[in-house]
């Protein structure tokens, strides 16, 4: 049984899912350099406006809804990826109190996401993952295996994490942080943006004519390092092989790459390094430039952009990148117009975990 | 109601203790110091029933409802105290600790999922474990565990008698449905109801009851 995307709808620093594409192609970073987490050290952070995250969770899932064919999700499976739930809600009850007298356990867990959305919309039944900046991609490569064996006919993905101090401050920890807009790929490069999103996917076992196939999913893990890459692209490079196999494509069939494409030294130079291993010159880059990293919303958020490129026929520029470190991948400086057939969008995680998902248009 | 695959368990653990549990065998587990000294407690638990299992690699498929409690708190308290954040405890503090940490041990270099359901954590864990060994025709190592040994968790802990807890199965799908059961609820009293299922799955392999049905 194959797996179609057949509505979508996000939230991120760049606005919703059209004003993200305008500002894809248009090279506009919504990135703002922030004082408010760490007050003596500006950090670019990719920042949502919203006036109660939950509440915007809603309203995504509900424009999917209802521009879905069902009435309700009452036979639809949530999976959704986060990776930190309800930490910043847990931390403003800590940081004001000294204490955890306030805090609601449940709402501190991962599981708050899918609670919330559950209570909202009665859901057959609702899973969360949280392998950190994978999570959401993780979720499609449930949804499609649970779609494949026809245990459900529908399954939304649900990708959100919202800012708090312990990701900001914990990336600065590990001194990875960029002070501006990051600069993926780009020689010299400063680091990454901590950022929050909400991106949801409903994936279903019928076609329609305006679906995109969920083609092929691939993980691995690296064996290497809790925070470090494998340096020789082992464990990316097995999660894209392993999803090209999934999709029963070649290498050569992939017309773009959206990179992980952090923008710190080590993630890029060695997803640089493996897609100019296991690719032939496709084209590659990273969105994280617009967006900043939304952690375990990534891969829900860059699926959309995925499906978006293949509806839109256009391949994304890298938006900061003046002087490629690494010149023999295929970078696009400016958006390139073509006929897009497969996407393979790559989402990897501290612990190595790696996962690759693989999107195709239908002729 | 979605599609139920009976499932063979091959190998089953339990651990709990009402704060520390004492003996989690790391130093054989984990041989080399700098590696072991860096281990979360939750990641102490599920190497120890991974090794208890028998399971030396392959697909895992992990729980934990609150996960690495213990680094979360060390980084909100230096956020706090406006001290330096310990790159380790950030790196530990993702939910997916634990399983890493098994990977990088053995090098498995196989799927690691990591389920974080709430009270449903370990049921959602095997059914996430069955669906991959359907898929993949493989044993998996379903494994969950709890580690709430944080000072001051009273101020919010009134579910759980046991601070630390794990429970792991190793499982693959039937060759056929006959004699398969439903999951009975064999909860250990006061442990903590994120693992309340693969308990139950536990004490049911402990019973001889070794083939059950999971809806997936």
């Amino acid at each position: 049984m194959k797996a179609f995307i057949n509505e979508y709808a996000s939230l991120s620093c760049a606005g919703d899912t059209e004003a993200l594409m305008e500002a894809i192609y248009s090279k506009k970073s919504a990135i703002s350099i922030d004082t408010s987490f760490m007050s003596d050290t500006p950090v670019g952070l990719g920042k949502m406006e919203y006036e109660d995250f939950f509440e915007s969770l809603k309203s995504v899932v509900k424009r999917v809804l209802e521009n879905s064919n069902l009435e309700n999700f009452h036979k639809t499976l949530l999976i959704v990826g986060s990776s930190v739930g309800g930490m910043a809600e847990s931390e403003t009850h800590y940081f004001k109190d000294k204490n955890y007298k306030s805090i609601d356990p449940s709402r501190h867990a991962i599981s708050v996401i899918s609670d919330t959305l559950q209570d909202a919309f009665n859901f057959y039944d609702t899973r969360a993952i949280s392998t950190a900046c994978t999570s959401s991609a993780n979720a499609f490569l449930l949804a499609k295996r649970l779609i494949a064996v026809g245990a459900y006919e529908n399954v939304l993905v649900v990708g959100a994490d919202a800012l708090c101090y312990t990701t900001v401050c914990g990336f600065y920890a590990l001194s990875v942080l960029s002070s501006k807009a990051c600069t993926p790929f780009q020689e010299g490069r400063e680091g990454m943006n901590v950022a929050e999103a909400i991106a949801a996917v409903l994936v279903q076992n019928e076609q329609q004519s305006d679906s995109i196939e969920l083609c092929g999913v691939g993980a691995s893990s690296d064996a290497y390092h809790m925070t470090n890459p494998d340096p020789e692209a082992g464990g990316a490079m097995s999660s894209m092989q392993n999803a090209l196999d999934d999709a029963g494509l070649s290498a050569k069939e992939i017309d773009y790459v959206n990179a992980h494409g952090t923008g710190t030294q080590a993630n890029d130079k060695v997803e640089g390094f493996g897609v100019e291993t296991l690719f032939d010159n496709v084209y590659v880059s990273s969105t994280k430039a617009i967006t900043g990293h939304t952690l375990g919303a990534a891969g829900a958020l860059e699926a959309i952009i995925s499906c978006e490129v293949i509806k839109q026929g256009l391949i994304p520029p890298q938006t900061n990148c003046k002087d490629l470190e690494n010149s023999a991948i295929n970078i696009p400086f400016e958006s390139v117009k073509k006929d897009v057939n497969y996407v393979l969008s790559n989402s990897f995680a501290f612990g190595g975990n790696n996962t690759s998902v693989i999107f195709g248009g239908l002729k | 109601m979605a599609k139920k695959v009976a499932i063979n368990i091959i190998a089953a653990a339990k651990v709990f203790a009402p704060k520390k549990i004492e003996d989690l065998e790391d130093k054989r587990i984990v041989p080399k110091m700098m590696l072991r000294r860096r281990l979360t407690r939750n990641a102490k638990i599920m190497l120890f029933i991974a090794d208890r299992c028998g399971f030396g690699g392959g697909k895992i498929v992990y729980g934990s409802a609150f996960g690495e409690l213990q680094s979360t708190v060390g980084i909100t308290d230096a956020i706090l105290n406006g001290t330096q954040i310990s790159p380790t405890l950030f790196q530990n503090s993702v939910y997916n600790s634990a399983p890493s940490y098994f990977s990088l041990l053995n090098s498995d270099k196989d799927e690691i999922i990591t389920i974080s359901s709430g009270m449903k954590t370990s049921l959602a864990a095997l059914k996430t474990a069955a669906l991959q060994a359907l898929t993949s025709k493989e044993r998996v190592l379903c494994v969950a565990t709890e580690c709430l040994d944080i000072e001051n968790i009273e101020e919010v802990n009134s579910c759980s008698a046991y601070l630390e807890s794990g429970a792991g199965v190793i499982l693959e799908i039937a060759e056929d449905e006959d004699g398969a059961v439903e999951i009975e609820a064999l909860r250990e009293e006061g442990v903590i109801g994120s693992l309340e299922a693969l308990f139950s799955l536990v004490n049911m392999q402990e019973k001889k009851l070794c083939k059950v049905f999971i809806e997936l």
